[in-house]
């Protein structure tokens, strides 16, 4: 009876977090006990029921953010077998878990069969419906109707002995309608929409076993990715865009190759010291072909008839490797070094041709070259001066170099090779402190400042510093949490200035007394601004300015449920407001930002939501439950509202059997 | 209650302490039945199934100690040898990987942030009360991290994200909660705890293979500084988790030719004087540069 009410009771905490969908319903429903059936114990529940969206406004910017649709759904189902004695024949656990079977556009199924001590056997399914309506600053191109279908197999024998075997395979597709743009013919050429059937594949295999002996693990890793892309471009009919005509454009780009991978692990773990070492190495390879051929008129009003063909493959071989050594000689002191070294170098023999098949001549132009690698090394110790203070510090320093050839001019005009290195090293340290003057008080603070001497962007940290705290309390009824976390990153170079600045302030609550009702509450107000130099043309004349962007981000989220009798009821509200940097601008102008004005995107996204359950029969429940989506800009990024208001909700019945 | 009070008494005559004093899970069954009731579902009770383990790594012994103490008492939770609501998050953990440590993704627990913030095993799991029976979890997992992790529920809450609070992802699709190698493909040891695609790449490039390459053109970013120098990984309010709203305020901020950067230490290049941003159609990068994250054809990402 203890366990049942203490099911029931974590029932209702998953039932009081579960808040921002809606579907499926995280009451418990059967008996947490399930049946017995031979050997085996089965729990089962599954959830059928009806799902309704009603949406007003932009429906691009809906299914790009939520997606729910109307239709009939397997919301749910979660199955476990057990065998009661731990001597199934065959195995002696299933798991099955599904989520929005049937047409929601997040789909999983999760699967897991162990025999144990044999065998174990993990499914992972999903599928993504991928919308996009498009870049709004880019007029929509980049548009994205796909489908995305993810599946991950792992089976492992002998999963708890000293020898294991293991093997597994990845799949990942993502098909579908899609438009992507292509600008011709030449550098202040139009710009055209294009229509793309995107079709790409990955497979991965993977083989690899685990031995043990001495306390040493040793796990070897052989690994196979296959990727694949063979998605067409084509001009679905004549078009013009400003002076520049296009009559035909046909693009094909078939891009298949395969990235085979070693990964060797060696670790020990003892109570005094451990280690931790890994070498990879990853040889990706790809071949690709490209032919384009644009049929028109320039913007002078001349007729083109283009060709480019473009052969070759891309090679990219990475090795890694990470040695990590730690003591921990007694209860109180603990020291860990860890020193990693990385090493790519993309490396490719492509031929870059083109025709001018009207004129009869030909450009030819090669590759480039890039290759990086970084060296890190960092100490950190730990002291717990008394049960209730612990200090900690340490530092890391990184060094990388950067190696390139690449071309002086643009594609076509002959190209000379440059050979470029670049070399920047870092400089960090870190501290922490922590305090538990209380069983239930935590307080954690800790700090990082780094100095880079050459830092590859200038929006890459060079002199930043991070400062967080962290105070927590709980008990087994309530929680609550503070915490600041703030990083700096100033970059200044004498043509251009980067400055970025954000700051985390969250505070969150939850209170679940009894098992019939519980609270949950949290606040995050999350600030950056940012200022950067940019230069831009503007009439042909190179134009210094600065970039400032400002968002200040509020969150909320309150849930509150509710058991009353046979009925639970459920009641959420999520809030997102970014109100900038204060001022609600009705209009975003591009050209001001350009001149320095202050970049914000003002908006409110607000989710309430409510549901109810009702316990018909000890077997059976009913649900329903409501979501409103409300969208809100306050500026136009291209011109144009994406704003949108949207009804969700579902009726359903929770069933086991 | 009152059987289950004379079975105790039943019980603390009953079985004598077996060597270093285990007297066994049999023992244990008789007071706590309705712990008992469900173990055979408990991914620990291969331990008693097997009947190979020595009596420290089996069943309730094999966890909380040996139980002669406990049953002479007849209860307290003081009496238990290891009762893990009374241990610190050191010892915990000991008493974890006494059987876990062998597995891969545990290597780096001891070192992990987690550990060294004081965040234990059992904050997470829950041994006889789990909600989630895979990995025995004491809440869902994106319940679990945003429990402590309050700002990035903040960020999974924005309009534009990856999509964990609908199911369809995991946070462990990206971190390893319990503690992950450097992430060598940044200069810095942030971002903490995430886990690299086979080959220490990004975990981005796990489900995003189209972005990975190799490319005969590599856009530098992608390599140099990852997928962050452009994106918020969590959710943005801005289109395709972008870290500003417009895209030529990303692109410019970096191509601005301010010197000490990029690869010649002469800055990242400005763009073309044929581009005129007083032209809107300027301002729209990724409509010209469409393959923006690599290009086997074009240099400047134009095919």
């Amino acid at each position: 009876m203890r366990s049942i009410r203490f099911l029931v009771w974590v029932g209702a905490a998953g039932a009081l977090w579960s808040q921002q969908a809606i579907a499926p319903t995280p009451e418990p429903v059967g008996s947490p006990r399930g049946e017995n059936l031979g050997g085996y114990n089965v729990v089962n529940s599954f959830e059928t029921g009806y799902r309704f969206s009603r949406i007003d406004g932009d429906l691009g910017r809906y299914r790009s953010d939520v997606n729910y649709r109307n239709g009939v759904r397997l919301l749910g189902s979660n199955l476990t077998v057990n065998s009661r004695d731990g001597h199934g024949r065959f195995f002696d656990e299933i798991v099955l878990s599904t989520l929005g079977l049937g047409n929601d556009p997040y789909q999983s199924s999760l699967l897991r069969v162990q025999k144990n001590r044999l065998y174990r056997y993990d499914m992972l399914w999903r599928l993504n419906e991928y919308y996009n309506p498009g870049l709004t600053i880019a007029g929509g191109l980049h548009a994205l109707d796909t489908r995305r279908r993810l599946q991950d197999h792992d089976f492992v024998l002998g999963p708890e002995s000293n020898w294991s075997l293991r093997l597994g395979y990845s799949r990942e597709s993502q098909t579908g309608p899609a438009l992507s743009s292509v600008q011709l013919f030449d550098g202040r050429g139009d710009i055209f929409p294009v229509f793309r059937d995107i079709r790409r594949t990955r497979n991965e295999y993977r083989a690899g076993g685990r031995m043990q002996w001495f306390g040493f693990r040793l796990d070897v890793l052989r690994a196979w990715d296959n990727f694949k892309e063979d998605t067409p471009d084509s001009l679905d009919g004549a078009g013009s865009a400003g002076r520049t005509t296009l009559s035909g454009f046909r693009r094909a780009e078939p891009y298949h190759g395969n990235t085979p991978l070693w990964r060797v692990n060696l670790h020990r773990e003892s109570k005094v010291w451990a280690m931790n070492g890994r070498f990879s190495y990853a040889g990706g390879r790809r071949d690709f072909v490209l032919d384009e051929m644009a049929l028109g008129t320039d913007r002078f009003g001349a007729a083109r008839n283009r060709q480019i063909v473009v052969a070759g493959n891309a090679r990219r071989p990475v090795a890694t490797g990470d040695f990590l050594l730690s003591f921990t000689p007694g209860d109180k002191f603990s020291l860990v070094n860890n020193t990693s070294v990385y090493n790519n170098r993309i490396d490719g023999n492509a031929a870059y041709l083109e025709f001018d098949n009207a004129r009869a001549s030909a450009n030819l132009a090669y590759f480039q070259f890039l290759g990086m690698r970084v060296v890190s090394n960092s100490t950190e110790a730990g002291y717990r001066v008394t049960k209730w203070l612990g200090f900690r510090g340490g530092y890391q320093y990184s060094a990388r170099r950067v190696s390139s050839v690449e071309a002086t001019a643009p594609e076509g005009a002959g190209l000379q090779a440059l050979r470029y290195t670049q070399e920047s090293h870092l400089h960090s340290g870190v501290a922490g402190i922590r305090l538990q003057p209380l069983r239930p008080l935590t307080i954690n603070l800790d700090g990082e400042v780094g100095r880079d001497d050459r830092p590859f962007f200038p929006v890459s940290d060079k002199n930043y510093h991070l400062l967080g705290g962290r105070i927590r309390y709980k008990t087994r009824s309530v929680a609550l949490e503070t915490s600041y976390r703030q990083r700096y990153n100033t970059n200044s170079v004498a043509l251009s200035t980067h400055s970025a600045r954000g700051r985390d302030y969250t505070a969150a609550a939850s209170w679940m007394p009894r098992g019939w009702f519980g609270f949950d509450a949290s606040y995050a107000r999350l600030h950056v601004d940012t200022v950067s130099g940019i230069a831009y043309f503007s009439r042909l004349q190179l134009t210094p300015g600065q970039s400032v962007y400002i968002s200040n981000l509020h969150t909320g989220n309150l849930g509150m449920h509710f058991g009353l009798g046979r009925a639970d009821v459920y009641a959420g509200y999520s809030i997102v407001e970014d109100t900038g940097d204060g001022g609600r601008a009705g209009v975003f102008d591009p050209q001001a930002v350009l001149a320095g004005a202050p970049q914000a995107y003002p908006l409110r996204f607000h989710t309430p939501l409510a549901r109810l359950s009702i316990r018909l029969h000890s077997k059976i429940r009913w649900n329903a439950g409501w979501q409103f989506y409300r969208y809100r800009e306050d500026i136009a990024l291209s011109g144009a509202f994406q704003n949108y208001r949207a009804h969700t909700g579902y009726s359903s019945v929770l069933w086991s059997f | 209650m009152l059987a289950l009070l004379l079975l105790a008494s039943a019980a603390g005559a009953g079985p004598a302490p077996g060597p270093a004093g285990y007297v066994g899970s049999n023992a244990c069954k008789t007071c706590h039945a309705d712990l008992w009731l469900n173990f055979y579902k408990n991914p620990h009770y291969k331990s008693i199934a097997s009947g190979l383990e020595p009596p420290e790594r089996t069943g309730c012994e094999g966890c909380h100690g040996p139980g002669g103490a406990h049953v002479e008492a007849r209860g307290g939770k003081t009496t238990i040898a290891r009762a893990f609501s009374l241990l610190r998050p050191a010892q915990v953990l000991d008493a974890c990987l006494a059987c876990h440590a062998k597995d891969l993704s545990r290597a780096n627990i001891r070192r992990s942030e987690h550990t060294r913030a004081g965040v234990a095993c059992s904050s997470c799991h829950s041994i006889h009360k789990a909600q989630a029976p895979r990995f025995l979890l004491a809440r869902k997992q994106a319940e679990l991290c945003y429990g402590c992790h309050s700002a990035v529920r903040a960020q999974f809450s924005m309009p534009s994200k990856h999509r964990v609070n609908e199911g369809f992802m995991q946070c462990t699709d990206c971190h390893n909660p319990h503690g992950a190698m450097a992430p060598t493909w940044r200069m810095g040891a942030r971002p903490r705890m995430v886990e690299q695609a086979l080959g220490n790449e990004e975990p981005c490039l796990k489900c995003h293979s189209d972005k990975r390459g190799p490319f005969v053109f590599e856009h530098p970013s992608v390599r140099v500084d990852g997928c962050e120098a452009c994106h918020f990984p969590h959710g943005s309010t801005n289109p395709r988790l972008l870290r500003r709203p417009v895209v030529f305020s990303v692109c410019l901020e970096c191509h601005n030719g301010a010197g000490n950067f990029g690869r010649q230490g002469d800055g990242i290049r400005t763009q073309s004087a044929s581009h005129n941003m007083a032209d809107p159609r300027y301002r729209n990068c990724t409509a010209c540069h469409a393959r923006i994250h690599g290009s086997n054809s074009s240099e400047f990402f134009l095919r």
